[in-house]
């Protein structure tokens, strides 16, 4: 088991890996035969209060009295007003990228709606004047859909990608979150960190 | 007669308004607040009147806003009458036992004696435990009567654990009664005017051993395996809603502020400032005449005792705030097997020391 773990890491690019030394467990300690000082109780409490006391007071004081040129110790997002940057490894909802012409790229292949394990996505394809495919409508039942990526894994022409969008999809209406091509197009600027991550890593997979 | 009236009043407006309009929200605020500093969190905020959001207070407003405006719902095949008066037996008790905590001492006052507390029973004490045990009968019948399983377990907990513990407080409370002779709390607050007569000095172990209890007491954390959370979703309050839920809430908020009364009163000198007698208080405050004096001595005192109640109250938030809560095996070991025989021992060294000397 430790042998494949460690083959697994070493194919990743060590941009995507995570370094093994942080996959090492932290050192648990195992003896759980208190000794007579942590058996009296009192103390070993007084001391988890002088910890938290401790964050109590420092935070009291960098409220009401911040000390210059300190940041603010809190990392609360205040979510509405700030919005923390999301890294490119984050799937969000899933969009379709549009090409150089501004039509999408996709081809209606149906290979994401095969791999759909949710069955969200329904395509019907045809094809333009000059022999090329393309998907005619294509539907992205949002309420169904689990955020697995599996889409944008198996798409060969990066036509189908997830972005980094989470607003709008709390709905009181099903019908809204049906999603159509047009709602679905991004250009393909807007999605481009998400396309260097994907070639990063599904590069180093091998179906 | 009129004045006695007239005082009697006061002290009861003064208190109850102290508890139930200051306290009781004030400690929802603060349980929020405190929580949030020790997480590095920042806490309530968002609430506003008019932009101006009072660091969070008004969270408390919009608390009572909500619950007023909230469905109160009784579960089928509930038993409705011992539903709805459960909460109340759990209020009352945790409302009226601050009656015998006296907030200050006696005062001359322009020819009338002021003893500021609301009911001085000589039993002052055993009042605050028969009330304590009536609380008891809240959280098991609100546990019972709430034909919920989740309700039931916590009740049942709840009357295990409180029953337990008031044993162990009970035998913890003699040690401190054989120190200062008396069962009367302005007693026992007037002999801790010496800054070494308090009670913390002469009842370490007595502190220890009532704090705790009167935490396992009150079901908070790390003693509140009743309403484990993670456990049986809220414990014997699971099926309340809207004001009865609130209730029970504030019960227990009016117990933290209780608790810290008595310990104050017990162990920290009750209304008294360290090293500062009575006489040489109303020394240093002579220049406002006799009766100017008084007045400003019995200002002081309570607010020396508030201020005291107030570290207690926030002690206690630490505490919440700091353990995990403790298993259901722990919790009676802790009780019958190390907090009842210290009682026991602590009994035993005090009685001798007192027969020595």
């Amino acid at each position: 088991m430790s042998k494949m773990t460690g083959l697994e890491q070493s194919q990743y690019h060590p941009l995507v890996g995570v370094p093994m030394a942080t996959l090492k467990p932290k050192q648990v300690r195992k003896n759980i035969h208190l000794t007579l000082w942590e058996k009296l109780y009192v103390f070993e409490i007084l001391r988890g209060l002088f910890v938290t006391g401790k964050h109590f007071f420092i935070n009291l004081v960098g409220f009401v009295l911040p000390p210059a040129g300190k940041k603010r110790k809190v990392f609360t997002v205040y979510y509405p007003e700030e919005k923390v940057t999301l890294p490119a490894a984050y799937r969000g909802r899933p969009v379709l990228v549009a090409g150089a012409n501004g039509a999408e790229k996709c081809v209606a292949c149906g290979l994401c709606e095969k791999m759909c394990p949710a069955k969200a996505i329904s395509i019907v394809g045809g094809e333009r004047a000059g022999g090329e495919r393309y998907p005619v409508s294509y539907t992205l039942d949002m309420a169904r859909c689990v955020y697995c990526g599996y889409c944008e894994e198996v798409c060969p022409k990066e036509a189908i990608v997830m972005s980094s969008e989470y607003q709008g999809l709390a709905q009181r209406d099903r019908a809204i979150l049906r999603y159509s091509k047009d709602q679905l197009l991004r250009s393909e600027e807007s999605v481009k960190g998400r396309l260097d991550y994907i070639r990063r890593i599904y590069s180093k997979c091998s179906y | 007669m009129v004045a006695d009236l007239i005082e009697s009043i006061a002290k009861i407006v003064f208190v109850f308004s102290m508890n139930v309009g200051f306290f009781a929200p004030v400690l929802g605020w603060v349980e929020r607040k405190q929580s949030a500093l020790m997480q590095d969190r920042i806490g309530a905020n968002r609430a506003d009147i008019l932009g101006f959001t009072a660091i969070g207070l008004f969270h408390s407003l919009a608390d009572a806003l909500k619950v007023l405006a909230k469905e109160d719902f009784i579960p089928a095949g509930a038993n409705k009458f011992f539903h709805t008066v459960a909460p109340f037996i759990c209020l009352v008790p945790a409302i009226s036992t601050f009656a015998v905590v006296p907030f200050g001492g006696r005062y001359e006052l322009f020819g009338h004696q002021v003893n500021l507390v609301i009911a001085d029973l000589d039993v002052g004490i055993l009042f605050v435990f028969a009330l304590a045990s009536l609380a008891t009968y809240g959280v098991v019948l609100a546990g019972w009567s709430s034909r919920s399983n989740w309700s039931l377990l916590g009740g049942l907990r709840a009357s295990a654990q409180m029953l337990s513990y008031e044993v162990a407080m009970g035998l913890t409370i003699i040690g401190v009664i054989m120190v200062f002779g008396s069962l009367r709390l302005t007693e026992i607050g007037a002999l801790q005017e010496n800054f070494f007569h308090w009670g913390i000095f002469l009842q370490p172990l007595g502190f220890v051993l009532f704090f705790t209890c009167a935490i396992a007491e009150n079901k908070r954390v790390p003693f509140d395996i009743p309403e484990a959370e993670s456990e049986l979703v809220a414990g014997y309050f699971t099926e309340y809603s809207g004001l009865k839920f609130v209730m029970f809430w504030m019960a227990e908020f009016l117990e933290i502020v209780t608790i810290s009364g008595i310990v104050t009163t017990l162990f920290f000198g009750a209304w008294h400032l360290p090293f500062v007698t009575d006489q040489m208080l109303l020394s240093w405050l002579q220049f406002a005449g006799a009766n100017g004096a008084a007045f400003l001595a019995m200002l002081v005192n309570v607010a020396t005792f508030f201020a005291k109640v107030i570290f207690f109250i926030w002690l206690q938030m630490s505490i919440r705030w700091t353990l995990p809560r403790f298993r259901y095996d722990q919790i009676m070991r802790l009780c019958w097997k190390m907090l009842l025989p210290l009682a026991l021992v602590n009994i035993l060294i005090t009685g001798l020391v007192v027969l020595v000397l």
